[in-house]
């Protein structure tokens, strides 16, 4: 094959090498946003990720089952005497406070999933129960009697008027 | 002689299509700003939405775009957020009154040839025959009846009036055809400009490899 | 540390050979002009269709009720599904061409002649592979204009002997084309893109055996020749960074140039829009097949139009090499030819009118006739051309030839 000459300027040669893979390779990196970005959930998906309550229709006692993003959310109206008994104690296997939990004390909302395997536990009574292994949760939501490990999971929420939440966003 | 007979070749090619194009719409260029757009929806709310249905267009996407919220509370009524913009009219009513669904408007613009010069020069196309009806000069078939009233609008300012109505109905449409079509360009400049410059260093970098031959 | 593990690779696989002698090393004709870079060109266009699909098919219904409101979902609310959706329309145009570029430059310099036959003929593979590709793929949005014209073209296998009819109903999966139809064709277009990668490592290998022929139509001298890296490397990715200027600026500029009016409504078995067009790659072969009245000698015209560049190792009886550089004549012809493409693809365009008709079929008879007549013409410019004279070179290199011939009838 033909022979070739070096040239005496490496340095030069070199540096327009190297200026040119970085901004080849800083535009191949940056190609791969848009496919990686379209297998996040599309529009209306997120549109979704933000459920609207209205609480009004709940009794004080009552307690409604809403979904968002796919989950069962509990939205317990407590009365003055739950609210007085779930501030009085720490929970059971994670210890956790009860103001912690809520930002009215009337209203818990939390994510009606068993910590333990995902399972949706029943109202039973005072607080819930999960029929699939047997773990109970107290009316502020926390884990009182296992297999499960974690309280319920309180989702990001915020009021949006009196009787208005949004879940979502906190 | 071969390179003009490659150049004729190619010049038939631009020349050919240009000249098969005829036309009589008027052309128009679409306003897609957010102004434009909630001006395009409030008219069309008015003067469309009874009977055309869009869709594939929610609530939620005039939202994403920069409408105020409480207008588009207004307009969609009971439908939630989320839901499209589908018109009330059921396919019975309308073909009782009309004899045909009206079509759905989503992609309208770029369904029919000559786009948004198109629907505006239609729009607004409407004309009085001699026995009193109204009819298209450029869909003479159409069982639409004219929306906009502007066949039987003879004074100057109403007609420019209605002319405007029209422009922001397809400004609205157009937007609703394409939603990222800013986006798009706006990126594209971007990717241009970036592989302009890369480019440019690659053929450098070409012919500094090739001035290392031996001639 | 590197080494370590290369040398520890090259062991077991025979990696840095590989590299050295069919990349790195792989002697190059140091002569090649910028239509020698069309067949990388054409790998990477692959590679982006190859990619842009399989992100589109994680969004995309292949049911007939909900496919085209899948098209809406991905174009309105997957995150850069507009973009994903506008690359691959374009890519599919800017694959076809790539591929006529690359194919005119190999008829213009006679790179189908021997030993490169069998380049030309998996490169015909991959042409048909690719038409099916997308004609496959132009049916998914599920359009009026895919409906239809998948419809026509699917019509068109009635002209098979004896079992017609039943042809078409197998090929469809149901008595017209429907659901079970855009099934089949999303998981056959799904498939087909792998056979053409396949498809093209054959005919690379091909390729490596017989080198790449250069603009001079002469082999040339072992000196001539200069390694593909760095030399054709550099070259290959300016080339990639000019066509990809191109090819964006239609992306991102004037998306909607390649997507037909009609298909923008949704597919309706009741309603034929006023005119079928297939896309711009597919409208000479359309023009052919609508030039010849009776219907089975119109699929089978189109058909011909298609395999008959197969023939040209045998059509082109001139012992010159480098097709039209030494050959005015064939030179001629080509450029004529190209501009009857041209005029085959208006013909199929426009509405059928007694004119168009009239002048589509001049330009099929002319179509045909540049390849029948071929053999004749080739002779004849040969005979002319060696009393004209030739360029020493090139006399020596046909002598050489008749040399190995005759030596090969010996053994």
């Amino acid at each position: 094959m033909a022979e070739y000459e070096e040239l005496d300027d490496t340095g030069r040669r070199d540096f327009l090498l190297k200026v040119t893979s970085v901004v080849g390779g800083a535009g191949a990196a940056a190609a791969s946003l848009p496919f990686i970005a379209s297998m996040n959930p599309s529009a209306e998906l997120l549109a979704k990720a933000n459920t609207e309550v209205d609480l009004s229709g709940i009794p004080e006692g009552g307690m409604h089952t809403v979904a968002w993003q796919g989950k069962p959310v509990f939205i317990l109206h407590r009365t003055p005497e739950e609210i007085k008994a779930m501030k009085a104690t720490n929970g059971g296997l994670q210890p956790e406070q009860d103001s912690d939990r809520v930002k009215k004390p009337q209203w818990l909302v939390v994510i009606g999933v068993c910590t333990h395997m995902g399972c949706v536990p029943n109202k039973e009574g005072p607080g819930w129960t999960c029929h699939c292994h047997g773990s109970q949760y107290d009316d502020s939501g926390r884990v009182i009697r296992g297999p499960a490990p974690n309280n319920l999971e309180v989702p990001p929420y915020r009021f949006i008027a009196e009787n208005k939440i949004m879940i979502g966003q906190a | 002689m071969n390179k003009f007979i490659a150049a004729c070749t190619l010049c038939c090619t631009i020349v050919l299509p240009a000249s098969a194009a005829e036309t009589k719409l008027e052309n128009f260029q679409a306003d897609t700003s957010v102004v434009a757009v909630e001006r395009g929806v409030d008219t069309f709310m008015n003067a469309c939405h009874g009977c055309h249905s869009l869709k594939y267009v929610h609530y939620r996407d005039l939202a994403s775009l920069g409408i105020d919220k409480d207008r588009i509370t207004v307009w969609r009524g009971d439908s939630t957020l989320d839901s499209a913009m589908t018109s009330l009219l059921s396919d019975e009513a309308a073909i009782q009154s009309f004899g045909k669904v009206p079509p759905d408007l989503s992609m309208m613009v770029r369904a029919r040839e000559g786009g948004n010069s198109y629907i505006y020069s239609y729009l607004t196309g409407y004309y009085l025959t001699p026995d009193g009806k109204t009819s298209n000069h450029f869909f003479p078939l159409t069982k639409m009846p004219d929306a906009l009233e502007i066949s039987s609008a003879t004074d100057p300012v109403k007609r420019s009036e209605l002319q405007e109505k029209a422009h922001d109905i397809v400004s609205f449409l157009s937007w609703a055809s394409d939603p990222h079509e800013a986006e798009r360009k706006a990126l594209g400049y971007y990717v241009i400009g970036y592989l302009i410059i890369l480019t440019v260093l690659l053929y450098n970098v070409k012919l500094q490899v090739w001035s290392r031959l031996k001639v | 540390m590197a080494n370590r593990i290369i040398n520890w690779i090259d062991h077991r696989f025979p990696l840095t050979s590989f590299v050295k002698h069919e990349l790195t090393g792989y002697p190059t004709p140091r002569n090649l002009s910028y239509l020698w870079n069309f067949g990388f060109l054409a790998g990477i266009v692959l590679m982006l269709q190859v990619l842009t699909g399989l992100f589109l098919a994680m969004h995309y219904k292949p049911d007939a009720a909900i496919a085209f409101d899948s098209i809406q979902h991905i174009m309105r609310d997957v995150n850069y599904g507009w973009l994903l959706r506008f690359m691959h329309s374009t890519g599919a145009s800017a694959f076809f061409l790539v591929i006529y570029i690359h194919m005119a430059r190999t008829l213009y310099y006679g790179s189908y002649r021997a030993p490169r036959e069998l380049m030309w003929w998996t490169g015909q593979g991959l042409l048909l592979l690719l038409m099916a590709t997308a004609f496959m793929g132009y049916l998914l949005p599920w359009g009026q204009m895919s409906f239809w014209g998948a419809t026509v073209i699917t019509n068109l296998f009635r002209a098979t002997p004896f079992i017609g009819d039943q042809v078409v109903v197998w090929l469809r999966g149901d008595y017209s084309v429907g659901d079970d139809t855009l099934t089949r064709f999303f998981a056959l277009h799904y498939l087909f893109p792998f056979l053409i990668i396949g498809a093209v490592v054959i005919h690379l290998v091909a390729l490596h055996t017989v080198r790449s022929s250069n603009p001079s139509g002469i082999d040339l001298a072992d000196k001539d020749n200069i390694p593909f890296h760095p030399y054709y490397t550099s070259k290959d990715f300016f080339g990639l960074g000019v066509f990809l200027i191109a090819y964006f600026i239609v992306v991102f500029f004037f998306p909607h140039s390649m997507l037909e009016p009609a298909n923008n409504i949704p597919a309706n078995p009741l309603i034929t829009p006023d005119h079928i067009v297939p896309e711009w790659y597919f409208l000479p072969f359309y023009a052919i097949l609508r030039s010849v009245p009776n219907m089975v000698g119109g699929v089978v015209a189109m058909g011909l139009s298609v395999m008959i560049f197969a023939f040209m190792p045998f059509l082109d009886r001139s012992r010159i090499p480098g097709g039209g550089r030494y050959r005015p004549v064939y030179r001629m012809l080509f450029f004529i030819f190209m501009l009857d493409i041209l005029v085959l693809g208006y013909v199929g365009f426009v509405p059928p009118t007694s004119q168009t008709i009239a002048i589509g079929q001049v330009a099929t008879i002319y179509y045909f006739g540049s390849f029948a007549l071929l053999p004749f013409i080739s002779k004849a410019e040969d005979n002319w051309l060696f009393k004209r004279g030739l360029p020493p070179k090139i006399l020596a290199l046909i002598a050489s030839e008749e040399k190995e011939k005759t030596k090969r009838r010996q053994r």
